[in-house]
């Protein structure tokens, strides 16, 4: 197995977006979990601290993700580089879920994460027929993360303000959404 | 509890059922009892009404009776709505919890009666005026109105709410999913 041969794939900065993939995370990508988890760049605009012991990351891949109804690892050629899940909601609210997801910063700005979003798009309203709403909320101050929904055909539909507490405050929280009758890019 | 508020001046002479108005009225809100389940059936039967409310009408007392017995007792905040103490609507916020917990949402129901007097608004400031400082935590109340339900936009609007947003497929309302216009009203905001 080739030491990161995610590497082979980002010739002047872009990633063949064919080398992109979704799969389940599993205990064996602890390592490759840590490397975004870890990030304090990273977990700035993530509802959680970054971590600093192996042992959470362990904890969470073991006890979290499994409580999740929806998450994949972001892959670049089968190798996790971050996470995407979507949220579903019961009830009269069960026509939405929420979209988030998390990627290492090395891999920022190539396209990645717009591609992965596209993915979940493109099979999760088959998954769950049920599904008419895909939403996300993003913190005002995130701009890159609002660019990845744009670029993913979201329409930003407007600005909720102390809608959501990130580190202790409250945050003013962008809204998109891609609705299953919206065209797919 | 029971907030009396100035006297508000109702106006004759419109259309309809005046008989039971007056020219003095006072508004509050208090806690909804068994004792007034008649009132209550009055609005929660009435299709005009629950249009555009979550619940279809109701068509027994029954119902409404353990509606107020076990959903309303448990509700975090729910208060009836008080024409000269006699239940005319209610209102109520829900809570959230975790890094949602910043946030409530207003829901309101009036008796079609009562419509175009500036009840609904008038509830509506008074939950404003109260409920930033029965739960410290609270830094937005927001209301989810149905995109054709002018009525209760209005309502929001003139509470000093603010539009932010039309939510595409919001949510189901009678087994359809509707567009929905956010407000939010933000614990720093001026209150009127």
């Amino acid at each position: 197995m080739e030491s990161d041969s995610s590497e082979s794939y980002m010739k002047n900065g872009f990633v063949e977006l064919s080398h992109i993939s979704l799969r389940p995370l599993e205990l064996s990508d602890i390592d490759d979990f840590m490397v975004w988890v870890s990030d304090p760049k990273v977990a700035r605009f993530c509802p959680w601290e970054s971590y600093t012991n192996k042992e959470d990351g362990i904890n969470y891949i073991k006890t979290k993700v499994p409580q999740h109804p929806w998450f994949r690892a972001i892959c670049v050629n089968n190798r996790p580089v971050g996470a995407t899940s979507v949220r579903p909601n019961s009830g009269n609210d069960m026509c939405r879920a929420e979209l988030g997801y998390v990627l290492a910063s090395k891999y920022w700005g190539k396209g990645i994460a717009t591609q992965a979003v596209k993915i979940v798009t493109k099979t999760i309203f088959d998954e769950w027929p049920h599904l008419e709403r895909l939403e996300a909320v993003v913190d005002v101050e995130n701009v890159a993360s609002q660019r990845v929904l744009e670029k993913a055909g979201f329409k930003r539909e407007g600005v909720l303000g102390k809608y959501f507490i990130m580190k202790g405050s409250t945050k003013d929280m962008v809204v998109f959404s891609l609705l299953s009758t919206d065209p797919k890019t | 509890m029971e907030k009396e508020l100035q006297k508000l001046t109702i106006n004759e002479g419109k259309g309809g059922n005046e008989s039971n108005i007056e020219l003095s009225s006072v508004i509050s809100l208090r806690l909804l009892d068994l004792s007034d389940i008649d009132d209550f059936m009055v609005w929660a039967s009435d299709d005009k009404v629950t249009r555009f409310c979550s619940f279809d009408s109701y068509t027994s007392k029954e119902d409404g009776i353990n509606y107020i017995k076990n959903t309303v007792s448990r509700h975090p905040w729910y208060r009836a709505i008080c024409v000269n103490n006699r239940p005319v609507g209610s209102i109520s916020v829900t809570a959230n919890s975790g890094n949602d917990k910043c946030r409530g949402e207003l829901g309101y129901v009036l008796a079609a009666d009562y419509w175009g007097k500036g009840i609904a608004t008038k509830a509506v400031k008074m939950v404003a005026n109260t409920i930033f400082d029965e739960w410290p935590h609270l830094e937005r109340l927001e209301a989810l109105a149905v995109v054709d339900n002018v009525g209760s936009q209005r309502v929001l609007e003139k509470a000093g709410f603010t539009r932010e947003a039309v939510l595409r497929k919001y949510r189901i309302l009678k087994g359809t999913t509707r567009d929905r216009v956010i407000f939010s009203l933000l614990s720093t905001d001026p209150r009127n």
